[in-house]
């Protein structure tokens, strides 16, 4: 079966669903008793201030997090039933991580993307290699494959890491603020290239605009819970960004695309 | 063409090696041709000199040199690699065994070994695997719930090198001036007690941990990139990195038990071969394997011929080279930020 058709078959299924889902470090709750479904397919932004719980709530999904309370499922069965091994075989992940010190060029970082997939002991077959150089085409990056990945831009650095998650062949991307520190061009790159992928993308990200643009649908988040689900129509009103942002917006439709438009206030008072 | 030149590297690496225990044969207080040396090694059968060489060089050469030699070459390699592992796992480009106190509590153990049961080697042996596992133990429970973090690991495992260090140098004082001097001696390594029942258990312990690193490749190089992301593939992060610290800490017991405590060389050997082929660990090992073996056989060298009459112990000379490293690599390091 084809990934195209194995998507289709699985169209409009739930493929996340958490249950009054808990986390908690010591006394401090920071998931509270959050309940959602995230359909097969679906692109969805978590939106929220900082510290809102976004990044915590996208390690629960990935299995980084085990919920304190309450039941998160993937595909069924409960998250923490899963190994390790299983999850990243399903589940590929964007994280933000430091620089580290040691070199390694963009074709050795896609590679990584097999891990999941290949027995400790094996060796790069053809067909790995075809997959890695399909990959680094995918997000045009086919001059910069020997490049060291440290010296590449942000930009770079994100397609990179789609890369790595487009050899890692899952059913669902989980990105952590993928667009930080790009520009707009950059930024918008990097979430079409997710898009490509045609499977089930959830991001956090701080941009309304842009969320507006990509998203299917929006999770709103504040201090651990959710506000709002549904459409950026419904979640992006002038009421939510008021409570939660605290800031004044106009809301009107986009002249480009589907979604809304968000110009802040500055004027009239930030409070 | 990046896969030729990696192979083109290692085969010269390999030859280089090569040369390096041959022609490492010739030097010495007797000094021997090349020719000598490969008719003793490779003609010469039954200890006459039918073949062109004297039984007395042939005897220098079997019993003397070549274990000696090769007991350098295999110390230099397998604290290299450890070193190299050590790094990727912590990804910190300055961890090595002696800055995790493995090699302080191999030390303790084997100095407690020599002063309170015997100096046979099985004893050091013993003693200097049981230290250090204790020094690993030891910087795991300091470290805590924190052990998660590669920092902290590594703050936790100089505490305890420093511990262990102050123990050690407790345990000479109060030995007896004959049994200081010689546990001295020991303590800044020499290849001096080299022979060929010897080489066995330290190459056993470099194989087998060879291939354990070779088998963990690809996981190790994902951690050199970042814990979250290595989690996300699949990889149990902090039991790896345990693992690693234990196989590390078994060679570097090993190596000290049989050569006593030469610093440094787990550190820069590694630093060297990443800057001639990158960080990935495929390339890294065998590079690690030729120029720390090759590196050590050379140190040894000096140490000997440096002095008339006179054997330096070798870690002085790795510690003082390295020390001269550390400075290089401080200030590159300092230009690139």
């Amino acid at each position: 079966m084809s990934s195209v058709e194995k998507n289709q078959s699985k169209t409009n299924s739930v493929i996340f669903s958490a249950h009054e889902l808990s986390w908690r470090v010591g006394d401090h709750a920071i998931l509270k008793k959050l309940s959602f479904d995230i359909s097969n397919g679906e692109f969805v932004g978590i939106i929220g201030p900082n510290g809102a719980g976004k990044s915590s709530l996208l390690r629960c999904l990935y299995g980084k997090n085990t919920p304190s309370n309450g039941t998160l499922t993937f595909q069924s069965k409960m998250v923490q039933d899963f190994t390790r091994r299983e999850l990243a075989q399903s589940i590929a992940v964007v994280v933000q991580e430091p620089p580290t010190n040691f070199d390694m060029n963009v074709s050795d970082v896609v590679a990584m993307g097999l891990i999941p997939h290949r027995p400790l002991l094996s060796f790069s077959t053809r067909h790995d290699l075809e997959l890695i150089e399909r990959a680094i085409e995918e997000v045009e990056l086919q001059d910069k494959a020997n490049a060291d990945f440290n010296t590449l831009s942000g930009g770079e650095k994100q397609r990179v890491m789609i890369a790595r998650a487009i050899v890692q062949q899952p059913d669902v991307l989980i990105l952590d603020e993928p667009t930080n520190h790009l520009d707009v061009k950059h930024q918008i790159e990097v979430l079409q290239l997710a898009k490509n992928m045609g499977i089930t993308v959830i991001l956090s990200i701080h941009d309304l605009n842009i969320a507006s643009a990509f998203c299917d649908r929006l999770l709103l988040m504040d201090e651990g819970e959710i506000l709002a689900n549904g459409s950026c129509a419904n979640v992006l009103t002038t009421e939510n960004l008021q409570s939660v942002f605290k800031i004044k917006a106009t809301i009107d439709g986009h002249p480009f695309h589907q979604g809304q438009r968000i110009t802040y206030d500055f004027l009239g008072g930030m409070q | 063409m990046i896969r030729r030149q990696f192979s083109t590297l290692v085969i010269f690496a390999s030859l280089f090696t090569l040369f390096s225990i041959f022609f490492s044969t010739t030097l010495g207080s007797v000094d021997l041709s090349l020719s000598q040396v490969l008719k003793s090694l490779f003609v010469c059968t039954d200890n006459n000199s039918s073949c062109g060489v004297e039984p007395l060089y042939q005897r220098i050469v079997w019993e003397i040199r070549l274990p000696r030699i090769l007991m350098a070459f295999l110390t230099g390699a397998g604290l290299s690699i450890t070193g190299a592992i050590l790094q990727s796992v912590t990804r910190n480009p300055l961890a090595d065994p002696y800055l995790f106190g493995i090699s302080s509590g191999a030390s303790l153990g084997a100095v407690l070994a020599i002063s309170t049961i015997s100096g046979a080697i099985v004893s050091i042996t013993v003693g200097a695997l049981l230290g250090g596992f204790f020094s690993v133990f030891l910087m795991l429970a300091l470290a805590g719930n924190a052990a998660l973090k590669v920092e902290r690991l590594l703050l936790s495992g100089v505490a305890v090198s420093f511990m262990l260090g102050a123990f050690t140098s407790l345990v000479v004082y109060y030995s007896d001036p004959e049994t200081a001097t010689t546990l001295l001696f020991w303590m800044m390594g020499s290849f001096s007690n080299s022979s060929w029942q010897q080489l066995p258990l330290p190459l056993i312990t470099i194989v087998v941990g060879l291939a354990l690193f070779i088998l963990y490749r690809h996981w190790i190089n994902a951690i050199q990139a970042g814990d979250e992301g290595a989690y996300t593939l699949g990889i149990p992060v902090s039991r790896l990195r345990l693992l690693m610290l234990i196989v590390c800490s078994m060679i570097t017991a090993v190596l000290v038990a049989h050569v006593g405590g030469i610093g440094f060389v787990g550190l820069m050997v590694p630093h060297i071969c990443r800057f001639i082929v990158g960080s990935q660990l495929y390339k890294v090992l065998p590079m690690c394997i030729a120029v720390g073996g090759s590196f050590m056989i050379w140190v040894d060298v000096v140490a000997r011929s440096i002095l008339d009459q006179q054997v330096l112990p070798v870690g002085i000379v790795t510690s003082a080279i390295g020390s001269f490293f550390f400075f290089v690599i401080l200030k590159t390091r300092s230009r690139s930020v």
